[in-house]
């Protein structure tokens, strides 16, 4: 454990450059979203959540998968340097550990040879993740429902605090603390350091909502999918794509082909279970045509199916759709409107 | 607004409707949210503030209604832009004026979250309280005072008829209509810039959107069964954020909804990019407004002005 300066914060992060491709929170447009960096100074320390996710960092918007023309087919190669992400919160992190079990190593199955994605995997793999705690949570943020904390420290490379004039830093990982160890110029940690870190977790802490028990969220859900409690959640939906797009965790594509005579590529992009066309099949029947059908595919998926497949549930508790959502449609009340429903057609146990 | 309260429970009482269309208190402090009143008990839920922000008409047209229950007859809430887009619907045989009850509200404008935001310097506000024409934000560690104005949405400044203009029932006393001097000055002042000031300034910002089509689907105006960007087949433009592909697909929709835009805000305040959609939609609207004297939504029984030509209409536009 280090602790640095601010004001010689910058002379680490370009420290940093040196060895990787450094993304931080920073200003983008009138918003804030991590993007890769060319100055330290571009870094902005005071964001708590970014209002766009990074989960784009290694799972980008668009994605060229390959080019083709007369001269054969071009495939992106791994960039030189691996990428590094500077004021994560704990909520994207683990965000990232999720896509990690879809896309990359972390849910591979012996018996079975199992994808892993190369896109994701030459950007994640390799990747050092600066996991900055949260002073002040947002209204928004329930990341405690979720075994969450603002102080969490899952997945880190590096754990960072914000200690007033201090970055605090301690390394979790091996890579993290080898890195650590690598830059000499930071100075010891004190005892009154790790008081004060105390104290701002329990501060923290105390801003978070109160924990919502979501242990028999996954059980009610598997009794859920055809009561009407879904025409009660979805009426007020409009189905755009604004929360699957800020989400850290949805990460449905589609794969679209751009191109004119002999020259072309192949692109990855985000899709949105929320649009209609994302089902619509060749012969124009779409298995999920109505709002309510689409609605409850998005919520079935966080909280019940990808517990089947990965035994956690797809959300962070980052807040960020709430925040975002035309109509106010909050994830938070549905998942209290689940808990309380009393079944109709189906027997409760 | 007792006084809406009793009268949907009015309404709902004598079966005049089967459900009234309102807002309610959201769970975010500049958010309200729509909510679908079935019952007397639910009508206490009803609100009408600064914070009633969303277009509720954009629930009432059969292709976009996404409530899958079938009404006969819905009551809605609308301010001065909302009862417009009804207005719309009718001209354009989206609905029945008559199968549709309007419970007009005063409307004195509503927030714009953004600009909360840009005041505040991000930071977060978590109550707020109104003094005459003073607002005070109150965030953990701070308190800042702003006159209200400085908040309201642009589409409410520039507003010309608050009030209702088409409705049943009205809330309080419609005021006539407002008389803004200055409505197009944002137009007028981008009009100033250089061709290329213009182009760069709508390059950047569009470069910014992220395709969530959040603006089209808030939009009343925007119905279409199907959209031409969910089409393929053929495929009119790209799928992804390519800015050349953000600027076609915001033009095209601005050119569709011409003459049919009643400027109600939805599309800015929908946006989690915070793109200035704005300043397309009103420059389309001065010009549908010069050419054809037509604002969308004013006159139930005028014809739209893209679906009717007139012998001495200008035309210098195709002439050259």
């Amino acid at each position: 454990m280090i602790k640095i300066k601010k004001t010689g914060l910058n002379e680490f992060i370009e420290y940093l450059m040196n060895d990787y491709d450094v993304y931080g929170s920073a200003d983008v447009g009138k918003k804030t979203a991590f993007k890769k960096i060319d100055s330290a100074s571009e870094i902005r320390h005071d964001i708590t959540n970014t209002h766009l996710s990074p989960k784009d960092v290694f799972f980008p918007q668009s994605e060229v998968l390959f080019q083709y023309s007369d001269d054969g087919l071009k495939v992106p190669k791994k960039n030189e340097k691996p990428i590094a992400v500077w004021g994560m919160r704990n909520c994207d992190t683990s965000s990232l550990m999720m896509l990690n079990k879809v896309f990359g190593d972390a849910h591979q199955m012996s018996e079975k040879d199992m994808y892993k994605d190369p896109y994701w995997k030459m950007k994640y793999d390799n990747c050092l993740i600066f996991n900055q705690a949260c002073n002040e949570p947002l209204s928004t943020c329930f990341c405690n429902w979720f075994e969450g904390n603002p102080f969490a420290k899952k997945g880190a490379d590096v754990f960072v605090v914000d200690t007033g004039d201090y970055f605090i830093l301690e390394g979790i990982s091996d890579k993290g603390k080898a890195f650590l160890t690598k830059y000499k110029t930071g100075e010891d940690t004190t005892k009154a350091d790790l008081n004060k870190i105390a104290e701002l977790k329990k501060t923290a802490e105390s801003f978070m909502p109160d924990v919502v028990d979501i242990k028999p969220l996954f059980n009610k859900m598997n009794k859920i999918w055809d009561e009407p409690i879904w025409e009660e959640i979805s009426a007020k939906c409009i189905n755009c794509g604004a929360c699957t797009f800020v989400c850290p965790t949805c990460h449905c594509f589609d794969v679209s082909d751009e191109g004119k005579g002999k020259k072309g590529k192949r692109i990855r992009l985000w899709d949105s279970c929320m649009f209609q066309i994302f089902t619509r099949e060749a012969s124009g029947h779409n298995p999920r045509g109505l709002s309510t059908q689409r609605v409850r595919q998005r919520i079935m998926h966080k909280y019940n199916y990808f517990m089947d497949n990965y035994e956690q549930h797809l959300c962070t508790g980052c807040g960020r759709c709430v925040q975002v959502c035309p109509v106010n449609l909050d994830i938070r009340e549905v998942i209290k409107q689940v808990l309380d429903y009393k079944l109709v057609k189906n027997e409760d146990n | 607004m007792q006084q809406l309260v009793e009268k949907v429970k009015e309404i709902i009482k004598n079966k005049e409707v089967d459900v009234v269309i309102g807002w309610g208190k959201g769970s975010l402090p500049f958010s309200a949210t729509p909510i679908f009143v079935e019952t007397e008990e639910d009508a206490e839920k009803l609100i009408f503030d600064e914070t009633c922000r969303n277009n509720l008409t954009t629930y009432l047209t059969k292709d976009k209604r996404r409530i899958s229950k079938e009404y006969n007859k819905i009551g809605i809430v609308v301010k001065g832009c909302d009862s417009r887009s009804v207005v719309l619907y009718a001209v354009e045989n989206q609905i029945k004026r008559e199968n549709v009850v309007l419970i007009g509200v005063p409307c004195n404008g509503v927030f714009e979250k953004k600009k909360i935001s840009q005041l505040v310097d991000g930071k977060e506000v978590l109550e707020f309280k109104i003094d005459g024409d003073k607002i005070v934000f109150k965030g953990r560690n701070f308190e800042q005072t702003h006159s209200l104005k400085e908040i309201l949405c642009d589409s409410c400044l520039a507003c010309q008829h608050p009030d209702a203009p088409e409705h049943d029932y009205f809330i309080g006393t419609p005021r006539k209509e407002v008389n803004v001097p200055d409505a197009y000055k944002s137009v007028e002042d981008f009009g100033q810039k250089s061709a290329e000031e213009r182009w760069a300034y709508i390059q950047e910002e569009y470069s910014k959107c992220i395709r969530c089509y959040a603006c089209r689907n808030v939009c009343p105006s925007c119905y279409c069964p199907e959209c031409f960007v969910d089409q393929n087949d053929p495929q009119w433009i790209g799928k992804t954020p390519e800015v050349t592909d953000s600027i076609i697909f915001h033009l095209i929709r601005n050119l569709h909804v011409a003459g049919r835009c009643v400027d109600c805000g939805a599309c800015v305040s929908a946006c989690p990019v915070d793109l200035d959609l704005r300043i397309m939609s009103k420059k389309v609207e001065k010009e549908i407004k010069d050419r054809f004297d037509y604002m969308a939504g004013t006159d139930i029984n005028e014809k739209p002005a893209m679906a009717s030509y007139c012998e001495n209409e200008k035309q210098d536009f195709i002439m050259g």
